[in-house]
């Protein structure tokens, strides 16, 4: 109780655009709204907004046929220049996640591809660019063990724990931490982190991520007993 | 991956369908499909969509030092992306024909018709220009790439605004947003592409052709023009003959698209404006069409935190404490060294084998010394962890010392290999190593 | 706090299995488990609906299949892709419970019907283009009538309406034009006229269903001809391309529409 009035009070001296508390900014998500993709989903978190485009399964190079499971290859596309460091890092963990989630033994020679474009940056990016891969792949039809999600927070220089920051946040933070957790049972999947913070303070974020990914997943249900409303 | 191939049926239906003035899609000859323009809350950012075809805009900004021959122009940069996401054939990091065409035609279109006031992106002459970067990317491709990307980029920087500067002496000054108000371009003009395919030899001609018409086309015209009926750029492709009076048609036709097409921006631009003045919603958020059944939308959420640190304490409690007491690092062979348990090293088994072939060679110099135990490991690394880099090889008794590890139990065998004094005592050089740099 | 509460509720929580009964012709996610029904009265207690013990005991066999978008793991049932839990039940035990989603990128079963495109002819086979992951291959012997004499006239880009009788993940898949007393049974070479185009394959589904209304009313509008392939492409031909595009148009249609929606449509055609 004590946090969290700590977290209300943190937040009510911010007059933010967001309301009081630890809160998600609004998500929004659209299904199949491209043509040639297998499966594709642009995903918004407040301002933030990425699309994923999936192919798969497909034919494989066959330099990178694995015999016994899909390759699955993850493009990280800037909005402004050409793909750096940064993206094939996140190009990376963005894979490592999926590849803990799709039974890519269920289809061997063959390969997945998720293209990510970055179509604006307002915090949260790999949070985001997990969500919209996760739904793109759901919409493709790929067979997962599990749906996944990603969750970032930030540890402000007083310690305040914040959930699906901005970008202003993640630039004053003292330490910025990015989970992705699936869906059965919470597990980390994956997690990555920038900056300064306590072993306390990292099970606490970890605990409010595992508390948010439960809003997250109920969006990804809510939204695809929409989609599948007229079938 | 590759495309989807075409059929003979399909071929043969569209021809036929063309001839008879048909199209795929319902559409007439001259018909455009439907435009969409929507922006992003940054300033510059823009999605346009041409029917299924979609392409993402976004401008930015940077302070350069111009040309040498143009010191008072800035600059204008447009790069066109093909990403896989567009369709299946387009490789990442390939320069294909097709992409190298299309950037050369947009930079003729936006750049070579001079609709950007370049002098008034100098900021210091011959020193400080703005270069102006337009990206493009292709998000779905469903034919007319080209009319959909000339559409983005000058509403793409129609929509752009770039930081307020100011100039005394040679300070340059930039302002931020909340400081002053960031300027838009100055635009002369704004040309927009229009596209029409030829089929059979150029008796045949569609605007706006889609993915599949084009798949059958046999030429391509096309006109950039802006509203004032000023063509900016004509390129006729895939080797057709036109007739004279077919190019002065085809541009009669581009005007009055060019026209609708103006107006359309200017009204997107319009709403934008508006929506931001209002302090209303804008952004992709808002573009998302409610009533589709493929979207959804949740308000912010609140995200009941209050029992985290219960939670993290309860976990640290239950976790297993640390081991407080940190393994000393134990060296293995020169170079390499090892802190707590780890993948065994694989260095020193390599070098065991090595020597062992030596050994049947019958060399002599390679003395193996008695066996020490994990003490002796310990002093050595000690000499590592005070002076950083172990190199025991460049003393001046030419003396190297080579520790290694035995599988298990761990013993470290000393080895050393002397030029001068062949065979040395047990413990001694690694001692006699430890003082010396220490007095150093 | 409540609507915190109301959501851990209604998430996937660990160990809150769903029985399949319950969630038939409901939306089920990646990563659920489905129980079901314990048919067996000597079952332990007869607590009902509990996990279903797929490796044979001492106690009857049930013999449910799990089709697409289901997978066994040990003895639990999860489902690996997201659609509308379908149920079939056949004369005897607990039948078939398969996933209906709406995807477009085809795999390629074995006795599925298809339309390929010729790609390449290399050899005694075809390769050809179904949509899948890799090219089906052809014989030309896999025709009504051919011998090593007599070949069937197949041009590369032509249509072929065949049946896969090769079709696994490790396997290139193999398609003939003749069923197995060696008659063409409509499959082979598709005429040179008409249109192809692709939807998803779940509307090849629907529009398959025995109970689809869609076809008749289709058929009462113009004659027309008409091939399905499950890998999503459709094959339709009428007397005029007009016409022909208007049927394309209203099967594309077809997808986003609900049963109303879909009489209104028809409806109104037929007055027109």
């Amino acid at each position: 109780m004590q946090t969290e009035s700590k977290i209300r009070a943190e937040y009510g001296t911010d007059s933010g655009p967001r309301g009081p508390g630890c809160s998600l900014r609004h998500f929004a998500c659209e299904q199949n709204l491209l043509s040639r993709p297998d499966g594709s989903a642009s995903f918004l978190q407040g301002d933030t907004s990425v699309l994923a485009g999936v192919y798969g399964p497909a034919e494989v190079k066959v330099s990178k046929e694995i015999f016994n499971k899909a390759t699955l290859e993850v493009i990280l596309r800037p909005k402004i220049g050409l793909p750096g460091v940064a993206e094939k890092s996140r190009e990376r963990l963005i894979r490592n996640t999926c590849e803990a989630v799709v039974l890519g033994a269920l289809h061997p020679r063959t390969s997945i591809t998720i293209v990510l474009q970055v179509i604006s940056d307002a915090g949260s990016l790999l949070a985001c660019c997990l969500n919209a891969a996760c739904m793109a792949l759901v919409d493709a039809g790929v067979p997962m063990r599990a749906l996944f999600c990603g969750i970032t927070c930030v540890l402000d220089s007083d310690g305040t724990l914040v959930l699906d920051p901005t970008a202003k946040q993640e630039k004053e933070a003292r330490a910025v931490l990015t989970f992705a957790l699936d869906s059965v049972d919470q597990k980390l999947l994956m997690s990555t982190t920038k900056g300064l913070y306590s072993d306390a303070e990292l099970q606490q974020c970890l605990a409010a991520a595992q508390a948010a990914s439960q809003h997250v997943f109920h969006f990804y249900r809510e939204s695809l007993q929409r989609r599948y409303s007229k079938s | 991956m590759k495309e989807t191939p075409l059929s003979n049926c399909e071929r043969r239906f569209l021809l036929r369908a063309i001839e008879e003035r048909k199209r795929l899609d319902g559409r007439q000859t001259y018909d455009y499909r439907n435009i969409k323009i929507t922006f992003g809350t940054d300033y510059g950012c823009c999605v346009v969509e041409l029917g299924k075809t979609r392409v993402l805009g976004q401008v930015s900004c940077e302070l350069v030092s111009p040309k040498l021959n143009r010191a008072t122009e800035g600059i204008l940069f447009f790069n066109l992306e093909l990403s896989q996401m567009a369709a299946p054939a387009f490789e990442p990091g390939r320069q294909s024909d097709l992409l190298v065409k299309l950037n050369r035609l947009l930079e003729r279109c936006l750049r070579n018709s001079k609709c950007i006031d370049t002098e008034s992106l100098c900021v210091v002459a011959g020193e400080k220009v703005w270069q102006i970067r337009v990206d493009l990317h292709l998000l779905n491709h469903d034919g007319n790439i080209i009319d959909a990307a000339s559409i983005a980029a000058i509403v793409a920087l129609c929509h752009f605004r770039r930081p307020d500067v100011s100039v005394q002496g040679n300070e340059v000054t930039l302002y931020t947003p909340e400081e002053r108000d960031p300027v838009p371009l100055s635009i002369h003009h704004m040309p927009v592409c229009v596209s029409f395919a030829f089929f059979q030899q150029g008796t045949f001609l569609l605007v706006d052709p889609s993915e599949r018409e084009e798949r059958v086309m046999d030429g391509l015209l096309v006109i950039a023009m802006n509203k004032h009926r000023e063509i900016c750029t004509i390129q006729s492709s895939g080797g057709i003959m036109l007739l004279n009076e077919q190019v002065l048609r085809c541009s009669k036709i581009a005007g009055v698209k060019v026209a609708e097409i103006t107006e359309l921006i200017q009204k997107a631009l319009e709403n934008d404006r508006k929506a931001r003045k209002e302090g209303g919603k804008f952004g992709f958020a808002e573009s998302i069409a409610n009533q589709r059944i493929t979207a959804f939308k949740m308000e912010k959420a609140l995200v009941d935190t209050s029992d985290v640190e219960e939670k993290a304490e309860e976990i640290i409690a239950e976790a297993e404490p640390p081991p407080e007491v940190v393994s000393n690092p134990v060296l293995w062979t020169p170079g390499t060294a090892q802190i707590g348990e780890g993948i065994e090293n694989s260095w020193g088994d390599l070098e065991d084998s090595e020597k062992e072939d030596e050994d049947e060679g019958g060399s002599d110099e390679a003395i193996v010394v008695g066996s020490v135990r994990a003490d002796a490991g310990i002093e050595a690394c000690s000499v590592g962890s005070q002076d950083a880099p172990i190199v025991l090889s460049d003393s001046e008794e030419e003396e190297m010392i080579i520790l290694e590890p035995d599988t298990n139990p761990k013993k470290i065998r000393t080895q050393t290999v002397s030029a001068k004094q062949g065979k040395a005592p047990s413990k001694q050089p690694v001692k006699r190593r430890k003082k010396k740099r220490i007095a150093n | 706090m409540a609507q915190a509460a109301a959501v851990a509720a209604q998430s996937l929580a660990p160990g809150k299995a769903r029985a399949a009964r319950t969630v038939l012709d409901q939306v089920v996610l990646p990563g659920e488990e489905l129980l079901l029904p314990e048919q067996d009265a000597e079952g332990l207690g007869g607590a009902g609906e509990r996990p279903l013990l797929l490796n044979p005991g001492a106690r009857s066999r049930v013999r449910v299949v799990c089709g697409p978008g289901l997978r066994r793991c040990g003895d639990r049932l999860l489902v690996t892709k997201c659609g509308r839990l379908r149920h079939k039940e056949p004369g005897g035990g607990g039948g078939v419970y398969w996933v209906d989603s709406q995807q477009k990128r085809y795999v390629p079963v074995k006795g599925d019907h298809v339309i390929g495109i010729v790609t390449a002819k290399s050899g005694d086979i075809f390769k050809v283009d179904v949509g899948g992951s890799e090219p089906a291959s052809l014989s030309y012997l896999a025709f009504e009538g051919a011998t090593k004499r007599n070949r069937p006239n197949v041009q590369v880009g032509d249509l072929i309406y065949g049946q896969f009788v090769v079709a696994n993940k490790d396997m290139e898949p193999e398609m003939v034009c003749i069923d197995s007393c060696g008659r063409a049974n409509g499959m082979g070479v598709i005429g040179q006229d008409g249109l192809l185009f692709k939807v998803t394959l779940g509307l090849i589904r629907k529009l398959l269903a025995p109970d689809c209304e869609i076809l008749q009313e289709v058929g009462k509008l113009y004659p027309l001809e008409i091939v399905f392939g499950m890998n999503g492409r459709i094959w339709v031909k009428a007397k005029t391309i007009q016409q022909t595009l208007i049927l394309a148009n209203i099967l594309e249609a077809c997808e986003h529409m609900t049963a109303d929606q879909r009489k209104q449509i028809f409806s109104r055609l037929a007055e027109s």
